[in-house]
């Protein structure tokens, strides 16, 4: 599912980037930190959508480096137990096959006659979080479940 | 499990409530404030998940284990308001939602997946049964379910008419060295210079892998052989190289991915050090052929085992088996590509794979065995021959478990240990010994003990006086 929310982190700068464009490159930054991970609580970070606040910088004590506390508004997609979701069939072997769901990894077992390549529609039933990956267990055996579409088109 | 994902559904009806709920706010006239409204409820279910818990996967099961209560009461709630005749069917209907948190534990939990059992999705640390590492870096599967793997995969493999072929790499279908390490020799000096006009012959068959630091030949014939035995068989590599080496091998292989797919097995997925096995191989025994090149490491499965001379191409190669003679690559040859191994071997696969597959058995292959046929097609090499051995066998070694002896048989040869009229063949490196003069004086085939196993390798009797015994 997915989720609009305002997340918030601690951005550390190097004090070359002080002057006009300070806010610029802190935004710059914090998309390229972000963008594309995976925390355990809130899911895959999908996009960055505005900032909200940054706070009043503090410089660090030895290093010249400043702190800021930065709140951000962003999309993010985090799975659950039971939910649908569209994947695409990345591989398949004896025990069942793999799907993706834009980053998140989905296992299926005991599949009959599944490709590679193909779109299903399945739902989740298990969700293992780590800090940098989240991985499901899914089941297409159930009402308005399964393939949707094959790699051929037909 | 339809019970569990009637539990599921519960949990789903509730999700789809609060949409529903939402759904019903959105109606009012305000339309601009929707998605504000809908993200903060979105927030305040967030929030409203304990935050204290360090493992968010632990909350997430909370929140499902209240939800479903929550979901039950509102249940009963709603039956008990509409009136007194409804109450049985609320009774039941509580029944069965007990009924169901009972029966949700009775999975079995066939086989995990990081954790996580990958038939219910529930949270299944227990590592026993194998270990498929090839298939998903942690993955386990119970005996019960590799046994049903197994029985539901053979069934529909027969449909296709189709057997399981298990190949290694190294000595099999290639021949691989490092070319850091000064273990060139001169004369393999040409292969190191990609623009050497003594490479031509080599061209697609001969790579230089900078990224492992390696030069890999593959065998003659392998293209054609894994095109024609992909017709035949569903195949596997099973290597006691490195993952990564493995890999890169399959795609000089395989650059399309159609032979293998993700059925590479090696070293790390072994349950025993230094044996290969067939227990992560996801094929019935019955159904399963191996080529290798070495016998040791298949000594629970002789009997699935086709083995294979060894292909040197170059000269480290030699060097490893100690054997003092010059490679393919310092004479500037190679296997034939018509006759040489792979094609041999190729023609027995074909044999077996026909037999396998009678005709006159309809369309039931359930009682064949691929170890029966390979037996039988074996025995047929050397029959009618009887063989004497002489100055073979070390003195107090008991002949009936020598190496050749249990070949000869195996071929389908008879072995004795004193002459007689009726013996054919007598084994020896010495013309001088008595059996040896007995068998020259009474013409009968006097072969050294390389016949032997040329046959074995070649799969058919090769003509005696290509092996003569030589004077000392």
């Amino acid at each position: 599912m997915f989720f609009h929310i305002v997340l918030e982190r601690n951005m550390q700068l190097h004090p070359r980037h002080f002057g006009r464009e300070l806010r610029e490159k802190l935004v710059s930054k914090l998309m390229k930190d972000v963008e594309g991970t995976c925390s355990g609580r809130h899911g895959f970070v999908v996009a960055i959508t505005g900032i909200e606040d940054i706070g009043k910088g503090i410089i660090r004590d030895g290093t010249g480096f400043v702190t800021f506390p930065v709140k951000y508004l962003c999309v993010v997609f985090r799975p659950f137990k039971g939910e649908i979701l569209e994947a695409t069939v990345t591989m398949v072997n004896k025990m069942g096959f793999f799907a993706e769901a834009g980053p998140v990894q989905i296992f299926v077992s005991n599949h009959v006659k599944i490709q590679k390549d193909s779109e299903v529609r399945l739902k989740i039933i298990g969700t293992r979080v780590n800090a940098t990956e989240i991985f499901c267990i899914g089941t297409i055996k159930d009402d308005f479940l399964g393939v949707i579409s094959d790699p051929a088109g037909s | 499990m339809e019970f569990h994902n009637g539990e599921n559904k519960i949990s789903c009806s509730k999700k789809y409530n609060w949409l529903f709920k939402m759904s019903v706010v959105d109606v009012a006239p305000l339309n601009s404030s929707n998605s504000d409204d809908f993200a903060a409820f979105l927030d305040t279910e967030l929030e409203s998940t304990p935050n204290t818990s360090p493992e968010p996967e632990e909350d997430a099961d909370e929140t499902h284990h209240s939800d479903i209560n929550r979901t039950k009461r509102q249940k009963i709630e709603v039956m008990e308001s509409d009136s007194a005749a409804n109450e049985s069917t609320s009774q039941h209907e509580t029944t069965l939602a007990v009924d169901a948190s009972v029966k949700k534990n009775i999975c079995t939990h066939p086989s995990g997946m990081l954790g996580l059992c990958t038939k219910c999705g529930e949270k299944w640390d227990n590592q026993s049964g194998v270990r498929l590492e090839y298939i998903h870096k942690d993955v386990w599967v119970s005996d019960d379910e590799a046994a049903r793997i197994r029985e539901r995969d053979l069934k529909n493999l027969l449909r296709h008419k189709k057997l399981y072929l298990v190949l290694d790499l190294d000595h099999t279908l290639l021949n691989s060295t490092h070319f850091i390490d000064g273990d060139a020799t001169q004369e393999e000096g040409y292969l190191m210079n990609p623009s050497d006009p003594m490479q031509d012959p080599l061209r697609g068959s001969l790579f230089k892998l900078n990224s492992m630091q390696m030069m890999t030949k593959l065998r003659p014939f392998v293209h054609t052989f894994l095109k024609e035995a992909n017709k035949l068989f569903e195949m596997y590599i099973y290597t006691m190289g490195e993952r990564a080496y493995a890999l890169e091998m399959a795609n000089l292989l395989d650059p399309g991915k159609v032979y293998f797919e993700s059925r590479v097995i090696t070293r790390s997925d072994c349950t025993r050090e230094h044996k290969k096995d067939l227990d992560v191989v996801l094929g019935q025994e019955s159904a399963v052929l191996i080529l290798d090149d070495t016998e040791e490491v298949w000594d629970k499965r002789k009997e699935n085992l086709i083995l294979m001379e060894r292909y040197h191409f170059f000269a480290s190669s030699l060097k490893q088996f100690k054997h003092r003679c010059k490679s393919l690559s310092e004479l500037k040859s190679d296997e034939s590509e018509a006759d040489g191994t792979l094609a041999t071997v190729l023609q027995v696969l074909k044999k077996i794979h026909t037999m396998f597959f009678d005709p006159d058995l309809g369309e039931n292959f359930s009682g064949q065995d691929v170890r029966q046929i390979l037996g039988t097609v074996r025995s047929q090499i050397l029959k009618g021959c009887k063989i004497v051995f002489s100055h073979i066998f070390p003195i107090d070694f008991k002949a009936e478990n020598h190496k050749l002896w249990k070949m000869a048989e195996r071929l389908g040869a008879t072995c004795a240990k004193e002459v007689d009229p009726s013996v054919t063949h007598v084994i020896s490196t010495d013309v001088a010994t008595a059996k040896s003069r007995w068998a020259v004086h009474q013409k009968k085939f006097l072969v050294e003990p390389r016949w032997l196993e040329a046959a074995n390798y070649l799969w058919q009797r090769q003509p005696e006086d290509r092996f003569p015994v030589n004077k000392i």
